[in-house]
């Protein structure tokens, strides 16, 4: 699966930039933030904020980069053909 | 064998007094209770779900988490244990383990034979009342999480957890003024409140700057109580606390 990432600024209370995540029929699947180095938990890493139709739940990990973030949204929406 | 403390610094004593008036026959015969001593290490397990135990666990110092886990291996703790709970009382009615506990800390504890219990509770009908009373507040700490895990804000359900600790370690004679040990990590939070801890660490980070909370280690002081309560909706009520200091 082919996915589209769009930068874009999230208003979690700190400094922290984030991504857009689009499916190939630019659909909104996932908002991605990279943690900024005050978060003492997983400072620079990528968060799943927040995630749509078959992200959407309980489950926010946290990724190292982008490609294992991607990766493991395709394998989620993979599993839900 | 019989834990060495006086009976002003007896854990179990201490709890059922915050909740139930006990004559000193009923206190002398909590003392003379047989325990078998033990200390546990952080993170290990003391019972199990699906266990049938015939003995139940008095913390004598530390914390421990009674929790469930799904099928995905997703952890939720269901309370926090402190000195002078019975977190698995129940097991002297209810045979099989619904439930599982395991420490947070090292955790000091004595271990009592269901027969023990049994004989206790026989012979005095007030303190079978007492642990009766202590259940049933137990289930109203249960009712409370229920409400504060599902309707309640990340931010507010945090402050409400911190409230309930505090208000509960007060009375077992844990807190100085407003600060207490609370050895509790930004993860076992995340799975007490049902939030993952990148959320929990927002949170405590935000509640920090609005001077709610001061963390230092495991040390944390409460500067403005009636703020954190207001964040928190905390009524303490539901504690059923018989000392009004307690509730402060």
């Amino acid at each position: 699966m082919t996915l589209t990432l769009q930068p874009i600024k999230v208003a979690t209370g700190f400094d922290e930039d984030g991504m857009i995540v689009l499916d190939e029929k630019q659909r909104l699947v996932a908002v991605l933030v990279h943690l900024s180095d005050e978060n003492e938990v997983a400072p620079g890493q990528w968060y799943l904020e927040a995630g749509f139709g078959r992200l959407d739940g309980i489950n926010h990990p946290v990724f190292a980069d982008l490609d294992a973030a991607q990766e493991w949204i395709s394998q989620c929406l993979a599993r839900g053909r | 064998m019989h834990a060495s403390f006086p009976s002003q610094d007896n854990p179990l004593i201490r709890k059922l007094e915050s909740i139930f008036t006990l004559t000193d026959d009923e206190r002398q015969a909590l003392q003379n209770l047989s325990m078998q001593l033990a200390v546990i290490k952080e993170d290990q397990d003391i019972v199990r779900e699906g266990d049938r135990p015939s003995r139940s666990c008095l913390i004598l110092s530390g914390f421990t988490a009674t929790y469930k886990i799904t099928a995905g291996g997703k952890r939720q703790i269901v309370t926090f244990g402190m000195a002078g709970d019975i977190p698995d009382l129940q097991s002297l009615h209810l045979k099989v383990l619904d439930i599982s506990i395991g420490t947070l800390t090292q955790c000091r504890v004595g271990f009592i034979t269901h027969d023990d219990l049994r004989n206790l509770c026989t012979r005095y009908p007030r303190i079978t009342a007492a642990f009766w009373r202590e259940t049933l507040i137990e289930g109203a700490i249960f009712r409370e999480w229920v409400t504060n895990v599902g309707r309640r804000e990340a931010y507010n359900r945090m402050a409400h957890m911190l409230c309930e600790l505090l208000v509960r370690l007060r009375a077992v004679g844990l807190v100085e003024g407003y600060s207490c040990d609370l050895p509790i990590t930004q993860g076992e939070f995340a799975d007490a409140l049902g939030i993952t801890t990148v959320h929990v660490n927002r949170v405590l980070q935000q509640m920090r700057a609005d001077g709610l909370i001061e963390l230092k280690g495991d040390r944390l002081n409460i500067p403005d109580w009636e703020k954190l309560k207001q964040a928190g909706e905390f009524d303490p009520t539901y504690l059923h606390l018989e000392i009004d200091q307690a509730a402060a």
